[in-house]
């Protein structure tokens, strides 16, 4: 059960960067072998060393992660069919994690009320906006 | 980097205008709310801690390098909220992991117990960081504009998922060959790159572990 979770998986889990289903799995392993608990023990070691994860890299700087403007395009199915292949590989099967919550978004976009948004915005902006200040007077430092 | 939009609301900002925090807000709240709702399925909490996201982007914008790409310093932002607040509920991985493994995991993540030998190679470690993504991401983009997707899609889940060259030949349809040749060539690249910018590339095991292949 150990080998079939790759290195890779572990810090994108020890990241909250799995999906519900990949991280059911990874659970379930690390429940099941002592050997797997191991290996994430030496991961959480070579993170305290100063060691990277060059996928970890790739995913956090979303280095391949598609623009906004082609993810609305890949909804809309206007991609020339080599991109659209693309996009869909990128959310179906490495599931990135950003690249499906922008998606939502844009797919919400066309479902969401307007007036619910709004209240929404104007809560984390009345939460926020104090902060303004705060954020000017250490800059001009 | 962030667009030239992006970087004029940060200016805006900066100088206190609310408005553009207003637009911010607006052009970004969705799809971190996705984000965390995601990982969450809890409505509310997801709301609360993107609020939290968004006073900590305020925090911490007299820091913020306007070179980096907004949107990505924002999932980042939302990641350690979202990560923070799993800790709180006792469902950060860590937890669930150290399960039958007493608290050696759980002393792992303890910013205390860590904090000598993350702060003396911090700077070291963001160097080496931007080593990688400027190289990377400099292939990732040529391999784009030439419309190399095979070549991509091998060295994303290689690199990002992990899997094994046999997995990804049969996934993609391509031989184990191809799929080595891909690897080596990139990992080699990369290596070079870091040594030119006289960095080690010994603190990336899986540059370690192509070459020991």
């Amino acid at each position: 059960m150990a080998a079939s979770i790759p290195r890779a998986q572990l810090h994108a889990y020890l990241d909250d960067a799995l999906s519900d289903r990949e991280t059911a799995l990874v659970e379930q392993a690390l429940r099941e072998s002592d050997v797997l608990r191991q290996s994430l023990r030496a991961i959480l070691h070579e993170r305290d060393r100063g060691e990277h994860s060059i996928g970890a890299i790739w995913r956090r700087q979303r280095l391949s992660c598609p623009g906004r403007e082609q993810l609305g395009s890949y909804l809309l199915q206007a991609l020339e069919s080599d991109l659209q292949d693309y996009i869909d590989f990128h959310l179906k099967t490495v599931a990135c994690p950003f690249c499906q919550a922008n998606l939502a978004d844009l797919q919400a976009l066309q479902q969401e009320a307007e007036p619910q948004v709004r209240q929404r915005r104007q809560r984390i902006f009345d939460s926020s906006a104090g902060y303004l200040k705060v954020g000017r007077e250490q800059g001009g430092k | 980097m962030s667009s030239e939009s992006d970087r004029l609301l940060i200016r805006q900002i900066r100088d206190g205008d609310s408005r553009a925090w207003d637009t911010l807000i607006a052009r970004y709240e969705g799809r971190l709310l996705a984000f965390v709702d995601r990982r969450l399925h809890d409505r509310a909490a997801s709301e609360d801690v993107v609020q939290e996201s968004f006073i900590g982007f305020l925090n911490s914008l007299p820091n913020f390098d306007d070179q980096r790409e907004l949107q990505t310093y924002l999932f980042t932002i939302a990641s350690h909220k979202l990560t923070d607040h799993l800790r709180r509920m006792g469902r950060h991985p860590v937890h669930a992991a150290s399960e039958g493994a007493g608290d050696v995991l759980q002393n792992q993540l303890d910013p205390h117990a860590a904090a000598s030998s993350l702060a003396r190679s911090r700077e070291r470690q963001e160097l080496e960081s931007q080593a990688v993504v400027r190289s990377l991401g400099q292939m990732v983009r040529q391999w784009q504009d030439k419309g190399d997707f095979i070549r991509l899609k091998v060295l994303e889940l290689l690199l990002v998922k992990g899997w094994a060259n046999r997995d990804v030949a049969a996934h993609l349809k391509v031989s184990e060959q191809q799929v080595a040749n891909y690897r080596f060539a990139a990992v080699k690249k990369l290596t070079e790159h870091i040594r030119e910018t006289s960095l080690s590339a010994d603190v990336f095991p899986e540059l370690q572990d192509t070459a020991r292949d």
